[in-house]
C-alpha cells in the first residue's frame, strides 16, 4: 500500500519507471555509470547525462533489462521441480517465450498462491504466470492480458466410446465420476439432474475405474485430464465442449499498460507461429488452445440422434394431444352449457380454461417440472396435454354451440337416448365444424414440444443443440430440425384448409 | 284415440297460450289443427309431444296418461315432424332413416336398412336413399322427415307446418302424395294453411288465443272463419 500510494503522487510515468529499474537491477542501473564517474570528469559530465537520457529513454532501459514473474512451483505440469530439482512447467516455458519475445532476462519467483496478488501489487515481481484464472474480482485489482489457454470443466470417457457418448448431454442415467467435495460434482448435481454422478475420493481411483470401464466417464479439470492422457498414457478421449470455461492469462499492475500491450503483442505471435501449442505438446496429450473436440461424431449417430430426437418430439405432441382432446369434450360441453345445474362446473372450466390460455405454456411447464416435482417426462406430458385441452374445449364448445338445438330435439323425438344423441347427432356435426380449430391447435402444439427442451427432454431440439455443441454447425442443424417439424406440421396445416374447403362447400343446411 | 283434457299451458313471461282446452283426436288417417300465429297451435304441439308440459290438466293416449308412459315407448307411439324437419345433415337419408329403429328399438342394422328401403318406395323416393339432406329438395326433404317418422311405426305423428317451406305447386303434389298415403299411422297436421288443410283433412279444430273455437268437419270450420281469416 506504501507504494502503491507514492506512486500516485507521482505524475510522471517515467519517474515509476525509475524507481522500478533501480529495483530491478541496481548493477546495471546505478553501478555502471559510478565506475564511469570515478574515471574522469569528462566522464562524470557523460554520466550525468547517461543519467537522465536513463530516466528518460525508460522503454530502453526496460528492453535490456529483466522481466521477473511469479508462480507456485507446486502445480504441475504448469509449474514444478523435474527429477534434477530445476523449475520446469508449461507456465515456466511461456514466461521464457514471453521474456525472451521482450528481449528481456526471464527471472521467475516462486511465491505461495494465496499471497501471490498482493506479491505482485507491491512490486515483488513484473507480472504473474502462474495459471491464473480472470475473474471480475480480481480483475478489479490488476489488468489481465489476453487468455493464454482455457481450462475449465471437461468430460474425459474411455477412447472406446462404448456408450457412444458425444457430449454430457447423452450420459442421462449413466455413471459419470467426480471427485468428493469438488466443484464438479455439485455442477452436475445441479445442471445435469439425470446422470448418476458416483464419487471417488481421488482422481486416480476414477483414472482405473474408467480404465476398466465400469464407468462410463469422469468430469474434471480439462488440463489435468490432458496431463493424465499423456503422461500416464490413458486410454481417455474428452468428449463435447467444455462444461464452463475459464480463462487463464497473464495479470499486471494496472499502471503498466505498456508492459500489458507488450506481452499481448508476444502472445499473440506466440498462438500464430504454433509456440503456444508447441509448448502445450510438451506437457499435455491434447490440445486446449484449440477449440474444437478432439473426437469427431460419425454421422450415424447425427442422423440416429435427430430420428431420435424427432420421435421423442412427435411421442410427446401425440400423448398431449390424445389427452388434450380426450379432455376438451367434456370442458367443451361444460362451456357450451352456461346455464341450469351445471353452472357450477361451468364456472370452474371457464376459469381453467381461461387461466391456461392466458399463462405462457413456458411458465406452467416450470410450474410443473420444478414447482410440484415431477419427472421432465411426465411433467411435459401432463403440461402440454392439459394446454392442448385449454385451446382444444374452446374448438368443442363452439364447435358444440353451432349445433342447431333442432338436432337435439328431433332426436329426442325419435327417443333416442341423451348419451345417444350425443354420440350419434350433436357430437359429429360439431366436430367437423371444430376440425380446422383443432387441428390449428395441434400444430400449435407440436411446435410448443421445442419448450420442452429446457426441461432436459432430449428431444429434437435438444439433441440438435448436442449435435451443434460437438461439430459446431448450428446453422445445419437448426435448419434440419426446423424442417422435420414443417414436415409435419405442413401437411397437416394444409389438411386443416382442405377440411375447411370441404365442410363449407357440402354445407349443414337442413331443408 | 288421443284425449286432451283442460289442459292450461302459461309461459314464464305470463304469456297465456293454452287455456282450458279440451279436444278429442279421433283415430283418422288425416287430422288438422288449424289457427292463425299465435293462437297456441304449436305449443298445442309440444304439449302433446311432451316436450312441454300442461300445468293443468291431462292428455291421455289410448286412455293413458302420456307421462305415464316409458320415453322410448311414447316415442314410438308418437312421432314428429317439425317445421324445420331437422334432419341429420351429416348422414344419407338411410341412416336418418334406421338410426331410431337401430338405437330405440333394437332392430338390427340389416333388417332396419331393407325396412328403410321398404319405407322409401312406399314413399315412392328410393332413389334419395344415399343422398344427403343438404343434396334434395324442399318436398324430398318433407317426406323423407315423414319416413324417418313413421320407421318406428308411431299410432299418430304430429306435422308442425308442414307446408311452410313448401311453394303452391309443391304444396299440391304433397296433399296428394299424403292423402293416398297408405299407412295405419293417423296424422295430426297443425297448420295455418286452411287451403292445404282443405285438401288433405275431413275433420280437425280451429284455435283462436289458446281456445278451441271451431269444431267438426274442415268444409264446415272453413265456412265460418272464412271472412276474417287472411292468408
Amino acid at each position: 500500500m506504501i507504494f502503491k500510494d507514492k506512486q500516485r503522487e507521482v505524475t510522471e510515468k517515467i519517474t515509476s519507471d525509475v524507481s522500478r529499474l533501480n529495483r530491478l537491477d541496481g548493477k546495471s542501473c546505478r553501478l555502471v555509470p559510478f565506475s564511469r564517474m570515478t574515471k574522469s570528469l569528462l566522464n562524470k559530465i557523460l554520466w550525468i547525462i547517461g543519467f537522465f537520457f536513463c530516466v528518460c529513454n525508460s522503454v530502453w532501459c526496460e528492453d535490456t533489462k529483466t522481466f521477473t514473474t511469479a508462480l507456485t512451483g507446486k502445480y504441475p505440469p504448469f509449474s514444478y521441480y523435474d527429477s534434477g530439482g530445476k523449475l520446469t512447467g508449461f507456465d515456466v516455458d511461456i514466461a521464457q517465450e514471453i521474456a525472451s519475445r521482450l528481449n528481456l532476462k526471464s527471472k521467475i519467483a516462486t511465491t505461495e498462491w494465496d499471497g501471490i496478488l498482493a506479491g505482485l501489487l507491491v512490486e515483488k515481481y513484473d507480472a504473474i504466470i502462474g495459471s491464473m484464472a480472470i475473474t471480475p474480482e480480481r480483475t478489479e485489482k490488476v489488468d489481465f492480458s489476453n487468455p493464454y489457454y482455457f481450462s475449465g470443466a471437461q468430460l474425459f470417457i474411455h477412447r472406446n466410446n462404448p456408450h457412444k457418448v458425444y457430449s454430457i448431454n447423452e450420459c442421462t442415467d449413466l455413471r459419470i465420476g467426480v471427485v468428493l467435495g469438488e466443484t464438479y460434482q455439485q455442477y452436475l448435481e445441479m445442471n445435469y439432474p439425470d446422470i448418476n454422478v458416483v464419487t471417488f475420493k481421488s482422481s486416480v481411483e476414477i483414472f482405473e475405474m474408467l480404465e476398466q470401464n465400469r464407468i462410463t466417464g469422469f468430469v474434471t479439470d480439462k488440463l489435468v485430464g490432458a496431463w493424465q492422457i499423456k503422461k500416464a498414457k490413458r486410454p481417455f478421449v474428452p468428449v463435447g465442449e467444455m462444461l464452463y470455461k475459464e480463462r487463464i492469462a497473464i495479470p499486471v499492475r494496472k499502471e503498466n499498460t505498456r508492459l500489458l500491450s507488450d506481452i499481448n503483442h508476444a502472445l499473440a505471435e506466440m498462438e500464430k507461429d504454433g509456440t503456444i501449442k508447441e509448448i502445450y505438446s510438451r506437457y499435455f496429450g491434447l490440445d486446449s488452445t484449440n477449440k474444437n473436440a478432439s473426437s469427431k461424431m460419425p454421422t450415424s449417430v447425427i442422423v440416429k440422434k435427430l430420428l431420435k430426437g424427432f420421435g421423442v418430439t412427435l411421442l410427446v405432441a401425440f400423448a398431449s394431444i390424445l389427452i388434450g382432446f380426450t379432455l376438451s369434450i367434456p370442458t367443451g360441453l361444460l362451456l357450451a352449457h352456461k346455464g341450469g345445474k351445471l353452472l357450477l362446473p361451468h364456472m370452474i372450466t371457464r376459469a381453467v380454461v381461461d387461466l391456461i390460455r392466458g399463462i405462457p405454456v413456458l411458465i406452467q411447464l416450470l410450474f410443473v417440472w420444478l414447482g410440484l416435482g415431477l419427472r421432465p417426462f411426465p411433467a411435459a406430458i401432463i403440461t402440454l396435454g392439459v394446454c392442448a385441452m385449454g385451446y382444444m374445449s374452446e374448438a368443442v364448445r363452439s364447435g358444440l354451440m353451432s349445433v342447431d338445438l333442432g338436432q337435439g330435439i328431433a332426436a329426442k323425438a325419435l327417443g333416442l337416448s341423451l348419451i345417444d344423441r350425443f354420440r350419434f347427432i350433436i357430437w359429429p356435426q360439431a366436430f367437423r365444424i371444430a376440425i380446422p380449430s383443432l387441428m390449428n391447435c395441434v400444430v400449435a402444439l407440436i411446435k410448443d414440444t421445442a419448450l420442452i427442451s429446457i426441461i432436459s427432454i432430449p428431444e429434437l431440439i435438444r439433441e440438435a443443440q448436442s449435435i451443434i455443441s460437438v461439430t459446431f454447425e448450428p446453422q445445419k442443424y437448426y435448419l434440419i430440425a426446423a424442417l422435420l417439424f414443417f414436415a409435419v406440421t405442413f401437411p397437416l396445416m394444409k389438411l386443416a384448409g382442405m377440411l375447411e374447403k370441404s365442410i363449407s362447400k357440402k354445407g349443414f343446411e337442413n331443408d | 284415440m288421443i284425449d286432451i283434457n283442460n289442459i292450461s299451458y302459461t309461459y314464464g313471461d305470463g304469456t297465456k297460450a293454452l287455456i282450458d282446452l279440451s279436444i278429442k283426436l279421433p283415430k283418422e288417417h288425416i287430422f288438422a289443427v288449424m289457427g292463425m300465429s299465435g293462437s297456441g297451435k304449436t305449443t298445442l304441439l309440444n304439449c302433446l309431444a311432451r316436450f312441454l308440459r300442461p300445468q293443468t290438466g291431462t292428455i291421455l293416449l289410448n286412455g293413458k296418461d302420456i307421462y305415464t308412459i316409458e320415453e322410448k315407448e311414447f316415442r314410438s307411439k308418437l312421432g314428429v315432424v317439425f317445421q324445420h324437419l331437422n334432419l341429420f345433415p351429416h348422414m344419407n337419408v338411410l341412416n336418418n332413416l334406421t338410426l331410431a329403429p337401430c338405437r330405440v328399438q333394437n332392430y338390427l342394422k340389416k333388417d332396419a336398412e331393407k325396412a328403410a328401403g321398404e319405407m322409401l318406395e312406399r314413399l315412392g323416393i328410393e332413389e334419395l336413399i344415399t343422398d344427403y339432406p343438404g343434396q334434395i329438395s324442399g318436398g324430398q326433404a318433407q317426406r323423407v322427415a315423414i319416413a324417418r317418422g313413421l320407421m318406428l311405426k308411431p299410432e299418430a305423428m304430429l306435422l308442425d307446418e308442414p307446408t311452410s317451406a313448401l311453394d303452391a305447386k309443391t304444396t299440391q303434389e304433397f296433399a296428394t302424395w299424403l292423402s293416398e298415403l297408405k299407412s295405419d299411422t293417423s296424422f295430426i297436421i297443425v297448420t295455418h294453411d286452411t287451403p292445404f288443410a282443405e285438401l288433405v283433412a275431413h275433420q280437425g279444430v280451429f284455435m283462436e288465443k289458446g281456445r278451441v273455437t271451431q269444431t267438426g268437419r274442415i268444409n264446415d270450420i272453413v265456412k265460418h272463419i272464412k271472412g276474417p281469416i287472411t292468408i
